[in-house]
C-alpha cells in the first residue's frame, strides 16, 4: 500500500480511537489508566459529533455522550468525528476538542498559572498620591521584563500541552495495540452490546482487551 | 496570539529529517531571507506568504531573540492577499470597458483586451485598498521534531508546508492517524496490520444500512 493510501484510506482509525476513548471512559466511570500515568479522570463533555458519510449528528450538553441519541447514532453506523474531552490529572483540569481525521486539538484550555490577570500586582489606588513613589523603568527594561514574562508563560503553556499530548499518545498506543491485534475481534461485540445499552461485564472486557479470548455472552449481559 | 495566550487550536506536523549542524545560524539567515515582503499593487502575484515575529504581523525584521526560545523556534506565518470586493470590481470594470469602447468607437472587446483591462482595473483598485493580512503562530519544538501550527485551515497549512521546505530544506509531515501510529510504532511492524484494517461498524445488523 502506498503511503498516501495508508494516510487517506485509514483516517477512520482516528474515529475508532475517539469511539474507544468514549467507550472506556464510560465503562470505567470517567477514569482511565495508562502504565505511564496511572489513573486520571477523562470523559466526554460539551459536544460530540457523529457522522457516517454526509449524515451527521451534533449533540451538545454537559455530558453529550451519555444520552440515548449518541448511542442511537452508533447503532445507525455513525462514529465520532470530533468530541470534547475533560481531563483531570492531580489538581489540574484540562478541556479540549479532539478531531478524529487529523487528531488535531482545538479549544484547549490549560491550567496555566503564569500570565493570568490576577498575577499582576494590584495598583495602590487607595494610597495618597504623595505616598506612592513611582518607579520609572526605562523602556528597554520594561520591554525586557515583558519579554521574559511572555517567554515564561510560553514555556508553561508548551509544557502543559506536551503533557496532554504525551498522555493522548500513550492512549493511542494502547488503542493501537488492541486495534491491530487479535483483541479487537473480541472488543467489537462488547462495544456493540454497549451501544445497544446492554450491561457490559467490565472484567470480561478487560480480559478481552488484554488479549484473552472470551465468549460474547461472558462479556455482555442482557438488559 | 494562541501560542502565548488564550485557548489553543492547532495542528501538528512532524519534521522529516535531522537538524543540520549550526542550525541556529543557518535558520536565522534563511528565515530573514524569506521574511514577509509586503504586496505591492503592481505585483503580478495576488497572494504572498512570509515569516514575521510571533504575534506581530508587521514586525518582519527578525533577530535571534525573536525566534529562538530555548529549544523552540517560534515565528509568525503571515499571508497577505488582495481581496477586491466582487461588486466593486465588476462596476469599475464595466465603466472602464464602456470608456474604452467609446474612445475607439467599437462595440465589442476581444478576449485579450478584456483580460488586460481587468488587470489594469484591479491594479488601480489595489492602490486604493490595503491587502488583507493574516498571521498564524508557528512553534517548532526542536528537540521533539514537532511543529505546532495554530490553525486548522487546510489552505494555510499547505502554504506553510511550502514555505517551510523552502526555508529549512526539511519536509513537514501532517499528523494523521497513520503518521502518528508510524511515529509510535515504526515500520515494518506497523504496516501489515495497518494495511489489513477494515472500518468498524457498530450498526445493528438488521434493518439498518
Amino acid at each position: 500500500m502506498q503511503l498516501v493510501d495508508r494516510i487517506e484510506k485509514r483516517r477512520f482509525v482516528g474515529r475508532e480511537f475517539l469511539l474507544w476513548l468514549w467507550f472506556e471512559s464510560e465503562l470505567f466511570e470517567g477514569t482511565l489508566r495508562t502504565r505511564e500515568h496511572g489513573s486520571f479522570g477523562f470523559w466526554v463533555e460539551r459536544q460530540i459529533v457523529l457522522t457516517a458519510g454526509v449524515e451527521g449528528t451534533r449533540i451538545k450538553g454537559p455530558l453529550p455522550a451519555a444520552g440515548r441519541e449518541a448511542k442511537e447514532s452508533l447503532r445507525r453506523g455513525k462514529l465520532p468525528e470530533s468530541a470534547g474531552f475533560h481531563l483531570v490529572a492531580g489538581n489540574a483540569e484540562t478541556s479540549f476538542t479532539l478531531k478524529a481525521d487529523r487528531l488535531a486539538i482545538s479549544g484547549l484550555k490549560l491550567p496555566t498559572v503564569l500570565g493570568r490577570a490576577e498575577d499582576v500586582p494590584p495598583q495602590l489606588l487607595d494610597a495618597p498620591r504623595r505616598m506612592v513613589k513611582r518607579k520609572r523603568e526605562d523602556a528597554a527594561r520594561r520591554e525586557s521584563r515583558e519579554s521574559d514574562e511572555s517567554h515564561e508563560a510560553f514555556y508553561e503553556r508548551m509544557g502543559l500541552t506536551r503533557d496532554l499530548e504525551g498522555r493522548l499518545e500513550v492512549l493511542y498506543r494502547d488503542f493501537l495495540a488492541i486495534r491491530l491485534g487479535d483483541a479487537w475481534k473480541w472488543v467489537v461485540p462488547v462495544m456493540r452490546a454497549w451501544a445497544l445499552g446492554d450491561e457490559v461485564d467490565v472484567e470480561a472486557y478487560v480480559r478481552a482487551r488484554d488479549g484473552e479470548p472470551v465468549a460474547k455472552k461472558r462479556a455482555t449481559r442482557a438488559r | 496570539m494562541p501560542a502565548l495566550k488564550g485557548s489553543l487550536t492547532y495542528s501538528r506536523f512532524f519534521v522529516n529529517g535531522p537538524l543540520p549542524t549550526s542550525f541556529q545560524e543557518k535558520f536565522l539567515k534563511s528565515i530573514r531571507l524569506r521574511s514577509m515582503k509586503p504586496l505591492e499593487p503592481d505585483d503580478e502575484v495576488t497572494e504572498r506568504s512570509g515569516w514575521c515575529r510571533l504575534g506581530e504581523p508587521m514586525e518582519t525584521e527578525l533577530s535571534f531573540e525573536d525566534l529562538f526560545y530555548n529549544s523552540y523556534l517560534n515565528v509568525g506565518f503571515r499571508t497577505d492577499r488582495w481581496m477586491i470586493p466582487g461588486p466593486l470590481l465588476r462596476t469599475k470594470l464595466r465603466e472602464a470597458e464602456s470608456a474604452y469602447l467609446q474612445k475607439r468607437g467599437r462595440e465589442r472587446l476581444s478576449r485579450k483586451e478584456k483580460t488586460e483591462l481587468k488587470d489594469l482595473v484591479s491594479k488601480k483598485l489595489r492602490r486604493q485598498l490595503a491587502p488583507v493580512t493574516r498571521m498564524t503562530d508557528v512553534s517548532w519544538s526542536l528537540d521533539e521534531g514537532i511543529v505546532r501550527f495554530f490553525s486548522h485551515a487546510p489552505k494555510q497549512a499547505a502554504m506553510l508546508e511550502g514555505l517551510f521546505v523552502k526555508t529549512f530544506a526539511l519536509k513537514l509531515v501532517p499528523e494523521a492517524p497513520y503518521t502518528l501510529a508510524a511515529r509510535l510504532q515504526p515500520e515494518p511492524d506497523l504496516a501489515p496490520g495497518w494495511d489489513a484494517l477494515e472500518p468498524t461498524d457498530l450498526a445493528e445488523e438488521e434493518g439498518v444500512a
